[in-house]
């Protein structure tokens, strides 16, 4: 029996230390390189923040459409913002691999729910962020992750749903939601913008909530782009824009001092 | 000079399949009637996910559990012990008691022993005896009953006030007289809301709002619940035992 | 199951949700759940337990579980302990402290660490809590059937061989126990010392426990197998409190059962603070008094003379 308690409920350290001749509090950390199949994964194609906000009328989201390789600006065209059915679009960050596979699981899913029961029966968004929830987090307990941070945003029945679902299989709910770099910079002014206002906010107030914030996150995400699509979902449907060029001015980098080069 | 020896192997970077919430929940057991209280801040790291993430949940009539560490991990607990219950009601033809439920979480929890929940839960409610009563659990379920339980963030911060509060440590009665061995509910109640008022002001994980699940033993009358600010009534029926909950606001700084 | 080949096999909605079963059947979501098993319905169903699907799986779990060199470790198991127990000619004496400690911080100070297997069997905790409490439970099942089988009760020599090849079967897997399986049988009183490692020793006095050379020290000194039932009760309130005096991971209070003939009994719940200025009370064998040992020095030596008034 080890009698030191700090060694208590934990595996031998017999592979790095079979003499015990560390002292108590500096055992080596073991490493997990062990040989074998792998299947953690790290992100290689990947997109940035995702935004949304609850409105008047429904959900707005916002994305841009660029899907970077590293610091590499890859892909310039892409859309992150996918309609699920007829009550939600989602937006996703992370591995684009990985989300277009679930975009391929989603349409399967659609698909196979309006066939197979035939009893009229649609998937709404609260239903699709538990599916995705229930996978993200089956994936992770396998610790073979799908390595995204989702967005659901949804109307049906008059009500508004919004969303959010990681590769851990955390969620929760908000007013205004927004991931990666995003949840530093856009969701305080987005939560600024939008909270208690919910209820009055009008679809261009809104829209307006969202390009500032896209705005703030080119200025300093440096994985972002200047070109983004907005989703809207509310009694009309779902619509997902164009892609739409950001109005930029850097005429304020003019009196930044301290990050560059500057000497004085 | 650090031993540089460890970096020479390849690097990996592991997954790492946790995450820690923030949080605290908090559970006190009186003679005919159990309280449990979580906040409502779900936090990662710095940022606040959402100032709106219940903890604490009603089981039956006469359970509540609360659960705290890893939200998602905790969300599927509460899920599975929930279907759980189901089961039995449906096996059963009634709801199970709470010293059972107490010890089907505890082999739930341990048939993760290697890859655990990371949850700390505690569990609340009625036996059938009718005492109030807690039951608090590690991540791989072992598991004690107690008068007084906090987990989670701020557990150090709110666990000795309930030492000196509910048990009285570090107390001395007045000459000639003794402490009570249950507090009143309203007492209960007071200390639920300035243990987490505390803990908001001293912890930055806890805070935005408060959820306080009152269970109330069968036959007990509701004097003094039913004029609470913000109750809700959450029991399936009027002639057993009562589930309220009692929702507060807190700092959200 | 995860492998290369299903990474990239087509799939559908259907087969993610088929494998989703297949997770929840690995972890024990099977019919025998609707009725009862007495909650072990994943033991009882021949699969055990969840493994992290990683290459090395208990260094998984060193990753992860709790550890003074690693304080980052998010999952906290309860530790820190003094137990002891020791046969003499009354039966057996079994005395543990209640403190939980999880890293510096003392998780709590009222735990059970003596297990009542049976009203025949104690088992003690120390090492992992849950560990314990769980596989102990599981033995007191596997005790009954054996009752019922063989129309005898189980001996303490099988009890705790079947616990200690149940261990030996996980070891190296980051179980921690460290018990004594203590109780009577056609023998007399015994005590078996069972461990994760799967070490499994018959004795007449054991110890366990980062307070456990505490309690040995004065254990072995006042230890003879011709103990009165009362000595031998203050001998193990006296050890544990040694224990909780100079162990910082034991503490609180000291638990004390005694097995005879006739099953085990509950003596008493002693505060080892109380004993230490107070001693424990109105109890058989006690000296009377404190046993701190600043009551004896009290006004012996110069540093400490009793102010004489001029």
């Amino acid at each position: 029996m080890d009698h030191f308690p700090t060694n208590w409920g934990r595996p031998n350290y017999n592979t790095f230390d079979a003499h015990a001749t560390y002292p108590l509090h500096v055992h080596p950390q073991p490493s997990s390189s062990a040989d074998g199949v792998q299947h953690t994964q790290q992100p290689i194609v990947t997109g940035t923040s995702v935004l949304a906000l609850k409105y008047k009328d429904g959900i707005m989201l916002a994305a841009d459409n660029l899907a970077s390789y590293g610091s590499l600006a890859r892909f310039k065209g892409v859309q992150r913002l996918q309609a699920v059915g007829d009550y939600t679009i989602i937006g996703a960050s992370g591995d684009m691999a990985d989300f277009q596979y679930l975009q391929y699981i989603l349409d399967n899913l659609i698909i196979s729910e309006e066939i197979n029961p035939q009893d009229g029966h649609k998937l709404g968004p609260s239903e699709v962020h538990e599916y995705l929830s229930q996978l993200l987090y089956a994936r992770r307990s396998r610790m073979n992750p799908l390595w995204n941070s989702v967005l659901v945003g949804g109307f049906r029945d008059g009500q508004r749903f919004l969303a959010y679902v990681d590769l851990l299989g955390t969620t929760y709910k908000a007013s205004t939601l927004a991931t990666g770099y995003g949840a530093y910079i856009a969701q305080p002014l987005l939560r600024k913008a939008v909270e208690g206002k919910e209820d009055t906010l009008t679809e261009d107030e809104a829209r307006k909530i969202m390009e500032d914030c896209l705005r703030v996150l080119f200025y300093r995400d440096a994985r972002s782009i200047n070109q983004y699509q907005i989703a809207t979902i509310s009694a009309a449907g779902a619509s997902i824009s164009g892609s739409l060029k950001l109005e930029t001015s850097w005429g304020f980098a003019e009196g930044i001092r301290g990050y560059g080069g500057q000497t004085q | 000079m650090p031993d540089m020896s460890v970096l020479a192997g390849p690097q990996q970077h592991q997954f790492n399949p946790y995450a820690e919430n923030g949080g605290t929940i908090l559970a006190i057991a009186g003679a005919d009637f159990t309280v449990v209280a979580g906040d409502t801040r779900q936090s990662e790291g710095y940022s606040i996910q959402t100032r709106y993430a219940p903890k604490v949940f009603r089981l039956t009539d006469r359970a509540v559990l609360a659960v705290n560490g890893f939200a998602a991990d905790g969300n599927m607990f509460v899920k599975k012990v929930k279907q759980r219950l189901e089961w039995y009601r449906h096996a059963h033809a009634k709801d199970m008691p709470l010293r059972a439920i107490a010890r089907l979480i505890q082999t739930m929890l341990y048939a993760q022993r290697f890859f655990p929940y990371y949850v700390y839960n505690i569990l609340g409610g009625i036996e059938e005896d009718g005492s109030g009563a807690v039951y608090s659990f590690d991540p791989v379920g072992s598991y004690e009953r107690e008068a007084c339980r906090a987990a989670g963030a701020a557990q150090s911060l709110v666990q000795p006030f309930l030492d000196n509060q509910i048990y009285f440590k570090n107390q001395t009665a007045a000459p000639g007289q003794s402490h009570p061995t249950h507090l009143p509910l309203s007492d209960v109640l007071s200390i639920v809301i300035d243990s987490f008022t505390s803990a908001t002001e001293r912890h930055i994980e806890v805070g935005d709002g408060l959820e306080i699940y009152i269970v109330l033993a069968k036959g007990r009358s509701l004097q003094g619940v039913e004029g609470l600010r913000g109750l809700r009534e959450m029991s399936s029926r009027e002639d057993g035992e009562r589930v309220f909950v009692l929702q507060r606001e807190l700092k959200k700084d | 199951m995860n492998s290369f080949a299903t990474k990239f096999s087509p799939t559908d909605a259907d087969i993610e949700l088929r494998r989703a079963q297949e997770i929840a059947e690995e972890e024990g979501m099977s019919d025998v759940m609707w009725g009862s098993e007495a909650g072990f319905g994943n033991l009882v169903n021949g699969h055990a337990f969840n493994i992290p699907s990683v290459p090395d799986p208990s260094s998984f779990l060193r990753l992860h579980t709790d550890d003074h060199a690693d304080p980052n470790c998010k999952i906290k198991i309860q530790h820190g302990t003094t137990t002891l127990a020791f046969r003499f000619q009354g039966g057996v004496i079994v005395a543990v402290d209640s403190r939980a400690t999880a890293g510096s911080y003392i998780a709590s100070g009222t735990v059970k660490k003596v297990i009542e297997i049976n009203p025949y069997l104690l088992g003690t905790m120390a090492g992992g809590a849950a560990d314990c409490q769980y596989w102990e439970t599981y033995l007191g099942i596997q005790c009954r059937l054996h009752e019922l089988r063989n129309k005898e009760r189980i001996s303490v020599a099988a009890a705790s061989k079947y616990l200690s090849n149940l261990v030996y079967g996980y070891k190296g897997m980051g179980l921690s126990m460290g018990t004594m399986i203590c109780g009577w049988d056609k023998t007399g009183p015994a005590v078996f010392y069972v461990d994760s490692d799967g070490t499994r020793l018959k004795g007449d006095l054991f110890s366990v426990g980062s307070g456990s050379t505490f309690a040995y020290g004065v254990l072995d000194q006042g230890y003879r197998w011709d103990l009165t039932d009362a000595e031998a009760q203050e001998l193990g309130r006296r050890s544990i409190y040694a224990a909780g005096h100079r162990d910082a991971f034991s503490g609180n209070t000291c638990n004390l059962y005694h097995v005879k003939e006739d099953g085990w009994k509950f003596i008493g719940n002693y505060d080892i603070t109380k004993m230490h200025y107070d001693g424990p009370g109105e109890v058989a064998g006690a000296p009377g008094g404190g046993y701190g040992y600043d009551v004896r020095t009290q006004g012996r030596f110069s540093a400490l003379a009793p102010t004489v008034p001029a």
